[in-house]
């Protein structure tokens, strides 16, 4: 009686640490998961890059001067044509 | 998928595949050293080596996967197979595609241990004190963010744990419960040799 309470204490202790192992396996696959996102936020948050559009457009009209402004993210595109104006220069007289 | 967004996976999964890696080396040198108590069999140390071994390559690819696709870089599937082939940083970079290789070549190993025989795969398997060091360079000098406050502590607790049970287990010498007996016996057989 003794040997077989002896064998099942071994049983009992193996299938204890058995489940303690796929406990450990699953806590350190769920940890490295979320390891990789908080890994990847703290290198964005410190060493975040800098993007780079492939086409930069400024755009000019003929009744503004002004240009568009360039944000972090590079040159604003434009959706509308680009398009110049070649009329002659006036000439204002009589002012003050 | 955003560029920037693999940049970053590629960096996670980078930092989290040298913390599984430097569990995996500690928990082989602990399964060497034997150690064990009511609550923790020795096989529970095995059983976990074996499958953060086989985490850390599902990380390692992870890592690679995304840097190769990541249109930025143009790092192309030649760099991560044949080391020394990348135009961007080559000794680095090599040095991570050799430490991947040696890894890949313990695990395959491993899982075919009873066909190649336990002699062989000890050789290989001694491969692993050497795939640690070359990954550790490898984000060291590769790495975007080796010299961030984060990485760098992550790098040190890393090399200092496996240094720790590296020096605990050539202190410890050998474990084998059974030295003595063998010993003893082996004493006896001599004693009983006809002269």
């Amino acid at each position: 009686m003794e040997t077989r309470d002896t064998t099942q204490d071994r049983v009992r202790a193996r299938d204890a640490a058995m489940r303690l192992l796929n406990r450990l396996t699953t806590g350190a696959a769920v940890s490295a998961l979320v390891g990789v996102g908080l890994f990847g936020a703290v290198s964005a948050y410190t060493i975040p890059g800098s993007k780079t559009n492939s086409t930069a457009t400024a755009s000019t009209t003929s009744t503004s001067s002004s240009t568009s402004t360039s944000t972090s993210s590079g040159l604003q595109s434009s959706t509308s044509p680009v398009t110049s104006s070649s009329s002659s220069g006036v000439a204002v007289s009589g002012g003050s | 998928m955003s560029n920037t967004l693999l940049w970053y996976t590629t960096r996670g999964a980078g930092a989290v595949s040298l913390v599984l890696l430097s569990a995996v080396v500690v928990l082989g040198i602990l399964s060497i050293l034997r150690v064990q108590s009511t609550s923790w069999p020795r096989f529970l140390t095995v059983g976990l080596h074996r499958n953060l071994a086989l985490m850390t390559l599902v990380f390692l690819a992870l890592h690679i996967v995304t840097a190769v696709i990541d249109p930025f870089t143009h790092l192309g599937w030649l760099t991560a197979v044949v080391p020394f082939s990348s135009y961007y940083r080559t000794v680095w970079l090599g040095l991570g595609t050799i430490a991947f290789e040696l890894l890949l070549a313990i695990v395959l190993t491993s899982l075919v241990r009873g066909l190649i025989g336990q002699f062989a795969w000890r050789l290989v398997h001694w491969l692993a004190y050497a795939s640690w060091p070359i990954a550790v360079v490898h984000g060291a000098g590769t790495g975007t963010d080796a010299w961030s406050a984060w990485l760098f502590t992550l790098q040190a607790i890393c090399v200092l744990t496996v240094l720790g049970a590296t020096a605990y287990r050539l202190m410890a010498g050998d474990r084998d419960p059974l030295a003595s007996a063998r010993s003893s016996f082996q004493t006896a057989v001599d004693r009983r040799e006809p002269k």
